[in-house]
């Protein structure tokens, strides 16, 4: 909860002129009970009608005046909530974009979305109302056991000592209902994980025939979801009720108390009248209170989530030392976010690899061990090896999407890891395994690469990757409008596109992780012909002995070992597992076949 | 009546659902009434919910009453008390008085308490039902369902409105009965005790639905511009947060973060304006509910003094008026909430109405044993009705044969697969399976007789051992491991921090796409069907792994009838029947050899690849 105040301390003169506002607004009604008493015992009693027209006249006024002051704390308060939530928001959002990539890994991508925007709005809405109500709620008890004391000591009394009991029982509630609705919200968050699940895998499920299994798995955990909610509520909702028969026996006990003084001449009418009026105003506002109770201890998990992603830099950096979040202040960036070309020699490709290993945080299973090798600019290495022996780790260390646990890696002779990593990144082009397009133009997504490309830069690097003939079909050309994450164009077309977004960049060192699956070898072919023209250090990962054949270093790895190095010559004779692989492949270019179209 | 009264109160923000979907069909007139009639079914569909509990909602009801009831009479009480015994003496009556009101406040207690526990009762059980029925026919659904929708789209119904029904259901549903009950319990009470002073507070109603109005028709608008930049918004978080990995390795953070900024600026102004607003609300109705209570007081005051009212009818007006204001706030808030809750039916209903996967023919059958022939005869399908994705398609496998399909992407490689599986049914044409036509045969029964290896692999969220376990969801340990070995994924398990006790999360993150190939060829080893479909099943799966597996799925298509969409000559080469795809037609068919003796397409093709690997 402490991230609301760190947040809303630049709004404070806002926050504390809504609550000022919220406090006239208050007065006026407390004074309330007080004024009627008047009007009862010196006007009524008294048969005084000039008394009756100035409380009378005094209660209309102060009726205006609390409107006003209501009506003023709706925009301070509205100032201060929607500033905060755009400070958080974007803090927020800041933060993620500077944590490694590792520390990024750790979250789930649906958490943190919901965290951006679900938990970030929840905390606006709570100070929002906060500031309005919720604040105003134990004020409103205060302020009448208070008022009740000042119009008759031994009356309000009977109100004044109930206070304590309300207000014990009242937090053991609190304490009680936030457990049971954090329950709540992870059976909740199960629940629509597993529809998710669901969703996603719908196919499989089908053609498993698992709909029984899958429903009666659904069916447990929307039942347990049931039982903590209906635990959860049973409990809120006795609050309001209890409370309420409470303060109702206060009220009795006035009663009864409130005749005794009567007779003997102690209590007027009007004041018993008025402490019963203030008994009755505390019941309303704490009617309010299981309603709060629910926003406040929603309002805390959600801070929880928040402060959670904050902390994690923290956490991440005794790993990765953090360098990104270093970049994030440091970096030399112009308004448009593009490096000061004056500023940084361009890179020319060089790479090297010294005795690099490389394990993922939190496991101690080394991924890579000991790789070294050396790239020249303009060379292609290609990289062969089984699955999950390290080549995508391998590629992935050079933009340090991770970090190396042993060993340097060296850009142009310098170590990465003292490098700009804006500077290091601005030289890749990267080609992921799993294609990732952005809502947009076809066009947009390839100068997503570039921001500044223009529409022939654009097309050059549309037509090396293959992709231009396809998108000039496409009814609206570059303009074709790509769905999230590209659904309307084939495996193929997206990772051609991909390529092309990282060819815009005309980048000194490309990375291609096996990102060539989809394409046909006839298209490959001319893709790896066009990237030897664009003379760029290109690490190539890939299956396929024919686009190893024409590299000038392949990098043969198993289980994380570098265990060959060479160019294909060199490893037919040196490598009995390259030998094998390529033993085992049809050199006939069957893939041929699967182009004609 | 009632709703003229109400509408003028509505908080914008939660109506805004209904409001879209109204927006919507605003350039037809009829259609709002057709809305309205769609409003009615789907409340009608809740209540036939709710109504499978009927005893103990008449029970909640009942308690409503009461409670409404009690409440109303507290007031009264001391106002009673006021005139007649605090000024008074005397021991009996007082004495009875005391304990009436004890009453009256014990019960007061007792029923809104009941209304509540059980409500929430009936609520969740309802809602745990709709859960299910619609968790259900989504699976009963035919697969182009999911493809013609955005799988964020169908969570939000299965989440999201759900939820908002949940809610409602828990306390706004009784509470608009009992504001109603309140309301109009109130309104009588303060007509019979006093006319003329009901008349007066009642001055403030029409100055409460003027400055609602004032303030509805500014904010409706503005809350509908926040809720389209924070859709924006949304949608910008999502995309940047998944594609994270290209973000950072491209080194474009900055840039998202402008952008993010630029949105968060809009929405921080159109949501200054819409909750200032909006905000007013409260502040109005405390307002003239203060001028009320001056009024009341003051007025009051000197009808008292000449006699026409008691102080007692004031002290219960005070109270009243309170319990005026508060019931017709409340509505105001619940009635949203409640709309808002419709509007989330109707959508949910959507989807529950959606047709299901064509029903089973009545005399569709159950197959015991399948020996997996299969035959194609002049089949043709469209997604859309219009292009035809595979046309005149002929073909013949028979029991144990390995058929191999070939063609270019959008060939219709994956669409045949998907009719052999029923996902869809031909337009024309028919396919028979052991010589019985497909289309009479239960899609499950089917299904549990195929076992695929797609292109797309798809991990739940649980252990490796459970995901392999998928396959054949009674099989031990023992089994599991064995399939694991023949697909060749053994290894690479062993080496993975904590073996086959390893939790995945959902798609797999934390292994490779090749990993997570060779786990679903092991989960389809393990479900030991009668025929199987490798969709590129290989295509992420080096060499090197792909050799380790190539005897573990030979194993596996023994005896099976098997349909490889492969990429490799070898795969290829090794089948009983190629059939070359192109543009949704079958070119040719035959073994290797015979497509090679035949000359034509598929041997212009090999040769021609030959000749030009040769050059390269």
């Amino acid at each position: 909860m402490n991230i609301i105040f760190v947040y809303l301390k630049k709004y404070r003169v806002a926050a504390i002129a809504a609550l000022l506002m919220m406090l006239i607004e208050l007065s006026v009604e407390l004074a309330q009970p007080y004024l009627i008493s008047k009007i009862i015992d010196s006007g009524i009693q008294q048969r005084d009608t000039g008394v009756v027209w100035l409380w009378g006249g005094v209660l209309a006024g102060s009726a205006v005046i609390a409107f006003g002051a209501g009506v003023l704390s709706s925009f301070f308060a509205a100032h201060a909530s929607q500033g905060f939530a755009f400070d958080l928001r974007e803090k927020l959002y800041k933060r993620v974009q500077s944590f490694t990539y590792a520390v990024f890994s750790r979250f789930e991508t649906s958490s943190l979305i919901t965290r951006l925007t679900q938990d970030v709005t929840q905390l606006q809405d709570t100070i929002f109302m906060g500031l309005r109500f919720m604040t105003r709620v134990p004020l409103v008890v205060l302020g009448s056991v208070l008022m009740a004391l000042i119009v008759h000591v031994r009356l309000g009394l009977m109100l004044a000592v109930t206070l304590p009991l309300l207000i014990v029982f009242l937090l053991w509630m609190l304490k009680r209902s936030s457990a049971l609705f954090r329950s709540v919200q992870q059976r909740l968050d199960d629940v629509n994980g597993s529809i998710q699940e669901n969703l996603t895998g719908i196919r499989l499920i089908r053609i498993f025939v698992r709909m029984g299994h899958e429903i009666s798995r659904f069916a447990a955990r929307s039942g347990e979801l049931m039982q903590a909610t209906v635990a959860a509520l049973r409990l809120t909702e006795t609050t309001a009720p209890l409370i309420m028969l409470i303060v109702n026996i206060v009220i009795l006990a006035v009663l009864w108390y409130g005749r005794i003084e009567i007779s003997t001449g102690d209590a007027t009418l009007g004041q018993t009248v008025a402490v019963i009026n203030y008994s009755l105003r505390t019941i309303g506002a704490m009617s309010a209170l299981s309603g709060i109770m629910a926003t406040f201890s929603r309002a805390r998990a959600s801070a929880g989530r928040v402060e959670e992603v904050m902390a994690a830099d923290a956490a991440g950096s005794e790993w990765t030392g953090s360098p990104e979040h270093a970049h994030a202040k440091t970096a030399p960036v112009d308004p448009n976010g593009r490096m000061r070309a004056e500023k940084v020699k361009p890179i020319r490709g060089k790479v090297e690899f010294r005795k690099v290993g490389f394990s993922y945080p939190g496991s101690g299973l080394a991924v890579l061990e000991d790789v070294s090798f050396t790239v020249h600019p303009g060379q292609r290495v290609a990289i062969l090896g089984a699955t999950g022996s390290g080549k995508s780790s391998l590629v992935g260390l050079i933009p340090r999407l991770y970090e190396q646990s042993a060993g340097e890696i060296l850009v142009d002779d310098i170590p990465v890891a003292g490098m700009d990593i804006a500077r290091l990144r601005g030289a890749i082009g990267y080609v992921p395994q799993e294609v990732l397009l952005f809502s947009g133009t076809v066009r947009d997504n390839i100068a997503w690469g570039d921001e500044h490309a223009t529409q022939a830069q654009i097309e050059r690097a549309a037509a090396a990757a293959q992709i231009h003939d396809t998108v000039a079909e496409l009814p609206l050309g570059y303009d074709t409008l790509l769905g999230q994450r590209g659904v309307n164009l084939s495996g193929g077309q997206k990772q051609r596109l991909s390529i092309a977004r990282a060819l815009v960049r005309r980048p000194p060192i490309l990375i291609l992780d096996d990102s060539t699956s989809a394409l046909d070898a006839v298209t490959e072919g001319r893709l790896l012909d066009e990237l030897q023209q664009l003379s760029c250090t290109t690490f190539l990962i890939t299956q396929k002995i024919s686009s190893s054949v024409s590299a000038d270093l392949i990098l043969l790895l198993d289980e994380g070992r570098l265990i060959a190095s060479g160019t294909h010559p060199e490893l037919m004779a040196s490598s009995p597992l390259y030998r094998a692989i390529c033993e085992s492949q049809d050199r006939e270019a069957w893939d041929h076949v699967q182009s004609i179209n | 009546m009632f709703k003229a009264l109400i509408e003028p109160f509505r908080h914008p923000k939660l109506g805004l659902g209904l409001g879209e979907a109204r927006g919507l069909g605003a350039a037809n007139s009829r259609k709002p009434k057709a809305k309205a009639r769609d409003s009615r079914a789907a409340l009608k569909r809740i209540w036939s919910y709710l109504a499978k509990r009927k005893a103990k909602l008449t029970l909640v009801l009942l308690m409503v009453m009461f409670s409404s009831g009690l409440s109303l009479l507290g007031p009264y009480l001391i106002s009673r008390a006021v005139d007649h015994y605090l000024e008074g003496s005397g021991g009996r009556p007082w004495l009875l008085f005391l304990i009436t009101l004890a009453l009256v406040y014990l019960l007061n207690a007792l029923t809104s308490w009941l209304q509540n526990i059980w409500m929430i009762e009936i609520a969740q059980e309802t809602v745990l039902r709709m859960r299910a029925d619609l968790f259900t026919h989504l699976h009963r659904l035919p697969i182009s369902f999911f493809n013609r929708r955005q799988q964020g789209e169908i969570m939000s119904r299965l989440t999201n409105d759900i939820e908002n029904i949940s809610s409602t259901l828990n306390s706004s549903a009784i509470q608009i009965f009992s504001s109603v009950l309140t309301l109009v319990g109130t309104v009588g009470v303060m007509l019979w005790l006093s006319p003329l002073l009901t008349l007066l507070t009642f001055i403030v109603v029409p100055l409460m639905t003027l400055g609602m109005r004032w303030i509805t028709r500014r904010t409706g608008p503005l809350f509908k511009e926040r809720q389209k930049n924070m859709g924006e918004l949304n949608g910008f978080i999502e995309e940047t947060l998944s594609g994270q990995r290209i973000i950072k390795a491209f080194s474009q953070e900055e840039r998202v973060i402008a952008g993010f900024r630029e949105r968060n600026n809009r929405i921080m102004l159109s949501g200054y304006w819409a909750q200032s607003i909006s905000g007013f609300i409260p502040k109005l109705m405390n307002g003239l509910n203060n001028l009320s209570f001056a009024i009341v007081a003051g007025v009051g005051g000197l009808l008292a003094i000449r006699g026409i009212v008691t102080v007692g009818v004031i002290i219960a007006f005070v109270e009243y008026t309170r319990q005026f204001t508060r019931p017709l706030n409340d509505l105001a808030n619940q009635w949203n909430t409640l709309l808002s809750a419709i509007a989330g039916a109707e959508r949910v209903f959507e989807v529950l109405d959606e047709p299901t996967e064509a029903k089973d023919e009545g005399a569709a059958v159950s197959l015991e044993r399948v020996n997996g022939a299969v035959t194609f005869t002049d089949v043709s399908f469209s997604y859309d009705g219009e292009n035809e994705t595979l046309h005149g398609i002929s073909f013949e496998a028979k029991p144990g044969e390995m058929i191999a399909l070939v063609g270019p992407t959008g060939a219709g490689k994956t669409t045949l697969i998907g009719l052999l599986s029923r996902f869809y049914d031909p337009d024309k044409g028919r396919i028979t399976l052991d010589g019985k036509d497909l289309t009479k045969v239960k899609r499950e029964s089917l299904r549990s007789h195929m076992a695929f290896v797609l292109q797309d692999t798809f991990l739940f969220r649980g252990t490796i051992r459970d995901n392999i376990r998928y396959g054949k969801l009674d099989a031990s340990d023992e089994e599991v491991e064995a399939a694991a070995r023949l697909a060749g994924a053994h290894p690479f398990i062993m080496r993975l921090h904590g073996g086959y006790e390893r939790m995945l999360s959902v798609g797999g993150g934390g292994i490779s796409q090749g990993q997570k190939q060779l786990l679903a060829i092991a989960r389809a080893i393990l479900a030991d069907p009668s025929m199987l479909v490798l969709d590129e099943a290989t295509s992420s799966i080096d060499t090197v792994t792909e050799i380790k597996i190539q005897e573990g799925l030979r194993t596996l298509m023994k005896g099976r009838t098997s349909f490889v969409i492969a990429h490799r000559l070898g795969t290829v080469r090794a089948a009983d029947r190629i059939l070359v795809l192109r543009g949704g037609r079958l070119e040719q068919q035959g073994t290797h050899d015979e497509l090679l003796r035949q000359g034509g397409l598929y041997s212009d093709l090999v040769r021609g690849a030959a000749k030009e690997q040769g050059e390269a």
